[in-house]
């Protein structure tokens, strides 16, 4: 089975490395969309259905946190499973953001085989 | 924190990122550093407990090649802009695992990385614990002061 996921950084240099690093990681992608903060994520889900969204956190504008606070907000949204990939590995922060409403967390620098284990464990997809 | 602890989690942290997200093996360090002409340094200033500064200095070949590897192209095809955003990724990501590791039990907030461009600015950063690898395409530096009173005011919360 295939996914559509949005990938949501203030850095495109970011974004296309987790893009390339989940085709890497052999993970199937039928759509992959891109934002650069939480403003343009919530506008990219007003025409768009995805099955799991990739967010930073520190980004100017809606950052993420504020991000994962409007799709708990949101009826049509609050559904779709958010992983949060950040470089804060602190505690604190990690059980504050599940709080909001992550569902996962990976912590920058990760390997691809953990960003994939995430997105399958987030989905629910069996492991091979 | 000890000095030991600090150099530690440099060590750590630049070995952790190049490995994992530049598919680089562990860089070997290197003591006694060549100045290279052509280099550009990054800062980024931190809140947390205590607060600190960091920055990080790479030879303009060596951002291209880390580029090119993080990208997934070649070092001829990396532009000036790409070049620049990866450096200010890395920077971020050597930050964020240096102070998940000495302040794990606290919350932290990274700044905005930017490029430095002034040397005035540059010697204002004062002293700091420094680490330095050879990354094969040149020298990377990455300096750590844990302390604010010298530290330039940077933007907060845009990276």
């Amino acid at each position: 089975m295939a996914y559509r996921v949005l990938i949501t950084d203030d850095s495109p240099a970011m974004r296309s490395f987790v893009r390339r690093v989940i085709e890497l990681s052999g993970f199937e992608l039928s759509a992959c969309f891109e934002a650069g903060d939480g403003a343009q994520a919530l506008e990219v889900l007003k025409n768009e259905w995805v099955d799991a969204i990739l967010t930073d956190i520190n980004m100017p504008g809606v950052d993420g946190e504020e991000l994962l606070r409007r799709l708990a907000a949101d009826e049509l949204l609050r559904g779709i499973p958010a992983i949060v990939i950040s470089t804060d590995a602190t505690q604190n922060r990690i059980e504050r953001l599940l709080a909001l409403g992550a569902r996962g967390y990976v912590t920058k620098p990760f390997r691809p085989e953990a960003l994939r284990a995430e997105l399958e464990r987030t989905l629910g997809v069996p492991c091979d | 924190m000890t000095e030991t602890t600090i150099r530690a989690a440099l060590a750590g942290a630049v070995a952790d990122v190049l490995e994992s997200m530049f598919f680089r093996e562990a860089p070997a360090e290197i003591r006694e550093v060549t100045p290279e002409e052509d280099t550009v340094t990054i800062h980024l200033k931190s809140d947390g407990d205590p607060p600190g500064c960091f920055r990080m200095s790479l030879a303009q070949a060596a951002a291209n090649a880390i580029a090119a590897d993080f990208l997934g192209e070649d070092a001829e095809s990396i532009t000036v802009q790409e070049s620049t955003d990866v450096t200010l990724e890395l920077g971020n990501m050597i930050c964020g695992a240096v102070l998940s590791r000495i302040e794990s039990s606290a919350t932290f907030r990274l700044g905005a990385p930017r490029v430095l461009t002034d040397e005035i600015e540059e010697a204002a950063a004062g002293e700091s614990m420094r680490y330095t690898v050879e990354t094969g395409s040149g020298p990377m530096t990455v300096a750590i002061q844990m302390e604010t009173r010298t530290c330039p005011q940077t933007e907060k919360y845009a990276y």
